[in-house]
C-alpha cells in the first residue's frame, strides 16, 4: 500500500470539515492536487494543505491507498467518510463523523472520536483505539437506518445511542456504554465487555439481532423479559472470531460462560435478544 | 377610547384569540378575557424598554446600528442566527434568508425546549390535532410533564378541561383528567387522577404502558414508583376512551430520555389507535415557536438547527444547534431575535456568547441586550406591530397591532430586511 501522510499543522477553533481525505478522493492525484482539494471552515473554502502538511505515495486505487493523518485532528470532521476502498490512520483524535457512512476499507483511530462516528457505515472495518461519543455507528436524525453493515471497535467506553436504528453488521465495546445503546434494532449485533448502563435495546424489533453484555448491565427494561440462561454455541464462535480475527482476546475468557437471555422489547412486539453474561 | 376585540395574546403556545384591548390615545388601559401573564405583558409592553439604539453601550443611529451589525455578520466565518419564537412568521422567514445570505446557522429556542419532540417526530412520526377537536371531542386529556395551571394558564379552559364541547355536553364533568408529573404540581387539584412517578422513569412507564395496551401481561409489581393496578387502570381508561389525548411539556422533552419519551409517547398513541382514537399535542411555550418550526421548514426542510455554511441547507441537532456551536466556541458572531439566551444557556453557552461580537433585536433590556456589542429596540409584534403566529397545534393566527410603536421602532421583520439589504452590499451581492 501506497502512503500519503498528512501532518496537521495549524487547526483553526472553527471545525474543518475534509471528507477529502478519503483514499477514494486522493487516489489517481498528484501531491499537489491533494494539498488543493478544498476544505471547509465555517462559511469560507480553504484548500487542505493550509491546514495540512502533504507528503508520501498516491496509488492510482483507492484500494492500493492508505493515508497517515499524524497528529490530533479533534475539530476535523469528515475524515475517512464514505470511504470504499483504502486505508485510514488517525494517529490522535479525530473529529465528528469520522468513517461515518463508509462501505469499504479499514480506518483505524488511535485516539478517541466525537459524535457519528461509523454513524450509517455499511461495510469495511472502523477501530477507536479509545473512546467514542454518541451515536456511534447510529442514524442520522431522521434516518429509518444506521448501521447496515461492516464492524465497528472501540477500545474504550462509547456514548448514547451506540447502533440506533443497527439494521446489520457488528459493533464490539471494551469499555462500558451509556444509555439507549442499540435504540430501535432492527438487526446486527453489539458486544459490550465493560457495564452496559439502562435501557438498552429500547424499542428494538430485533430481527435477528442480539446484544451480548459481558460486563454486566444497570437495569432491563420492564419490557424484556428472561426466557432462559444456557450456553448458545454461536457465541463460542463469536467469541473465537473477536479474539482470532480483531485481536481482542478478553473475549477467550467467555468461551465456555453461560448468558441470561432476555426477549424484547415487547412495547414494540420485538424478538431482540439481550445476552448477560453470568458471573 | 378605543376597544379592540378578537386579539390573539402573543405570551404562550395557546394563542388565545378572544381578548379585549382597551386602548385611550397611545396606552394600553384594560384587557378582557386574558390571563394574568397576558393581561401583564399588554399592560406592561412599555415598561423595562430598550432605550435607543446602541452600539457597545453607547448610543447610536439605527443607521449606524444597522450598519455596524451587517458588518459584524457579514465579516464572521461561523454566524449563528437565534431566538424567533417571541416573534411573528415573516420576521423569522427574514432571519432565515439572513442566515443564508450570511452562510450560517438558524436555529429556534426548539433547540432547548422542544426540539427532542421534533427528533422523535422524525424518528416514528406524529398523530396530530387541533385544539378545537380536543375541545369537541376528548373525553380522556393526559398532562404529561405539562403544569398548565402555571406555564398555559387558560389552556384547561379554553380547550382541554372546562369547555362544552359538541360531543362532550358536560364540559368538565364529561372528561376525565390525569396528571402524570415527578413531583405533586397545582395539576393534582385539578385532575382526576395523579400519577406520580419517579425522577427519570418516564420512558420506563411510557414502554409499558405501550406493552400493557398490546396485551402483554406485566409481571413487575410497579414501575418507575407507579404499581401496576394503578397502570392497568389508566391502560382500561385509556382504550375505553372515545377521544383520548396527551399533551406533554418540558417534564417529558428536558429530563432522562429526551427525545426517546416522545419516542415512546408517540408509540403509546400509535398502539392505542388500534383500540380508538388517541392523539398527542406538545405544549409548546413561547408563543410562536411553532412558528418558527413551520417557517423554518417550508424554506428550507428542516425545523431547527439548519446550516447554510455550504450555500445549501444541512440539519443536524447536536452539531448546528446554538448551545453546541456556543459551547464548542465555533459561532464567531451571533444575531439574536427576540430571545434571551445569556439568561437561558448553560454557563458554557453563555460564556463564549459573551466573548464573541452580538446584535440583539429585542424590545426590553435583558441580560442579553447588555452583553451584546450591538443592541436594537424593535416593536413588540402581537401589540405594537402585526403579523403571524402558530398555536401549538399548529393553527395560524393573526397577531394584531393595538397600538403604534414609538417612532423610529421598527418591528423585527423590518430591521433585519435593512441588515441582510446591507450584508448583501458588503458581500457585492444584488438583492
Amino acid at each position: 500500500m501506497k502512503e500519503l501522510w498528512l501532518t496537521p499543522t495549524a487547526l483553526p477553533s472553527i471545525p474543518v470539515e475534509a471528507e477529502v481525505i478519503c483514499p477514494d478522493v486522493v487516489a489517481g492525484r498528484t501531491l499537489k492536487d491533494v494539498s488543493s482539494l478544498e476544505v471547509y471552515v465555517g462559511n469560507k473554502t480553504h484548500i487542505l494543505g493550509e491546514f495540512f502538511e502533504v507528503e508520501g505515495e498516491l496509488a492510482e486505487q483507492a484500494s492500493e491507498q492508505m493515508i497517515v493523518v499524524d497528529g490530533t485532528c479533534q475539530t476535523v470532521k469528515y475524515i475517512g467518510a464514505k470511504m470504499t476502498a483504502g486505508s485510514v490512520h488517525v494517529k490522535g483524535c479525530a473529529g465528528m463523523h469520522a468513517g461515518s457512512q463508509m462501505s469499504g476499507g479499514e480506518m483505524l483511530v488511535e485516539g478517541n472520536t466525537r459524535d457519528w462516528a461509523g454513524a450509517e457505515m455499511s461495510g469495511g472495518l472502523l477501530r477507536i483505539q479509545d473512546d467514542s461519543r454518541n451515536m456511534t455507528g447510529g442514524a442520522y436524525r431522521g434516518s429509518p437506518e444506521g448501521m447496515t453493515g461492516g464492524c465497528i471497535v472501540v477500545e474504550g467506553d462509547a456514548g448514547v445511542e451506540l447502533g440506533s436504528f443497527m439494521r446489520r453488521g457488528m459493533i464490539v465495546v471494551k469499555g462500558d456504554v451509556a444509555p439507549f445503546c442499540g435504540v430501535h434494532m432492527n438487526g446486527g449485533e453489539i458486544f459490550i465487555m465493560g457495564q452496559a448502563a439502562r435501557r438498552l435495546g429500547a424499542e428494538a424489533k430485533g430481527n435477528g439481532g442480539f446484544i451480548a453484555c459481558l460486563g454486566g448491565v444497570d437495569e432491563i427494561l420492564p419490557t424484556y423479559v428472561h426466557e432462559t440462561t444456557y450456553k448458545p454455541t454461536f457465541m463460542k464462535l463469536y467469541m473465537r472470531q473477536l479474539r482470532d480475527v480483531l485481536g481482542l482476546e478478553e473475549a477467550a475468557r467467555f468461551l465456555e460462560t453461560p448468558f441470561r437471555r432476555y426477549v424484547g422489547d415487547l412495547a414494540v412486539g420485538g424478538n431482540c435478544e439481550i445476552l448477560v453474561a453470568e458471573k | 377610547m378605543v376597544v379592540h376585540s378578537d386579539v390573539v395574546c402573543p405570551f404562550c403556545g395557546c394563542l388565545c384569540d378572544d381578548l379585549e384591548v382597551t386602548v385611550e390615545g397611545d396606552e394600553i388601559v384594560g384587557v378582557k378575557n386574558a390571563c394574568a401573564i397576558s393581561r401583564s405583558k399588554f399592560m406592561n409592553h412599555g415598561e423595562n424598554r430598550l432605550q435607543e439604539p446602541a452600539i457597545d453601550g453607547k448610543k447610536a443611529s439605527l443607521e449606524k446600528a444597522i450598519e455596524e451589525a451587517a458588518g459584524i455578520l457579514a465579516d464572521a466565518k461561523r454566524p449563528l442566527v437565534y431566538g424567533l419564537s417571541s416573534t411573528d412568521c415573516g420576521a423569522i422567514g427574514r432571519a432565515v434568508e439572513l442566515a443564508e445570505v450570511l452562510g450560517g446557522v438558524v436555529d429556534n429556542t426548539s433547540s432547548v425546549c422542544h426540539g427532542p419532540t421534533i427528533l422523535a417526530l422524525q424518528q416514528v412520526g406524529e398523530s396530530k390535532t387541533t385544539l378545537g377537536e380536543v375541545k369537541n371531542r376528548a373525553d380522556l386529556v393526559v398532562f404529561w410533564g405539562s403544569n398548565p395551571t402555571e406555564s398555559h394558564l387558560r389552556h384547561l379552559i379554553r380547550y382541554s378541561a372546562m369547555p362544552k364541547g359538541m360531543y362532550v355536553p358536560e364540559g368538565r364533568k364529561g372528561r376525565y383528567i390525569v396528571a402524570v408529573d415527578v413531583r405533586t404540581t397545582r395539576m393534582e387539584r385539578v385532575a382526576d387522577e395523579f400519577v406520580k412517578v419517579d425522577q427519570g422513569g418516564d420512558f420506563e412507564l411510557l414502554l409499558v404502558l405501550r406493552a400493557a395496551v398490546r396485551g402483554v401481561k406485566i409481571k413487575a409489581e410497579s414501575v418507575s414508583g407507579v404499581p401496576r393496578e394503578t397502570i392497568m387502570e389508566l391502560v382500561r381508561r385509556m382504550k375505553g376512551a372515545k377521544m383520548g389525548i396527551i399533551f406533554f411539556g418540558l417534564g417529558l422533552t428536558q429530563s432522562d430520555g429526551r427525545h426517546m419519551n416522545i419516542d415512546a409517547a408517540v408509540g403509546l398513541v400509535t398502539e392505542l389507535n388500534h383500540h380508538t382514537k388517541f392523539l398527542l399535542t406538545p405544549m409548546r411555550g413561547h408563543y410562536n415557536v411553532a412558528g418558527a418550526n413551520s417557517v423554518t421548514t417550508w424554506q428550507t426542510g428542516y425545523p431547527y438547527a439548519v446550516d447554510f455554511a455550504r450555500g445549501y441547507p444541512r440539519y443536524n441537532p447536536g452539531e448546528y444547534t446554538s448551545v453546541d456551536l456556543l459551547a464548542k466556541e465555533e459561532a464567531d458572531a451571533a444575531i439574536v431575535i427576540a430571545s434571551d439566551p445569556a439568561a437561558t444557556f448553560p454557563a458554557e453557552a453563555v460564556r463564549h456568547l459573551a466573548k464573541i461580537p452580538v446584535v440583539t433585536l429585542d424590545q426590553k433590556v435583558t441580560p442579553t441586550t447588555m452583553l451584546s456589542r450591538v443592541a436594537i429596540p424593535v416593536a413588540t409584534a402581537g401589540v405594537e406591530a402585526e403579523g403571524t403566529a402558530y398555536r401549538m397545534d399548529g393553527v395560524a393566527l393573526r397577531l394584531s397591532k393595538v397600538v403604534e410603536p414609538e417612532d423610529g421602532l421598527l418591528s423585527d421583520e423590518a430591521v433585519l430586511e435593512a441588515i441582510i439589504e446591507r450584508v448583501r452590499a458588503l458581500k457585492g451581492e444584488v438583492g
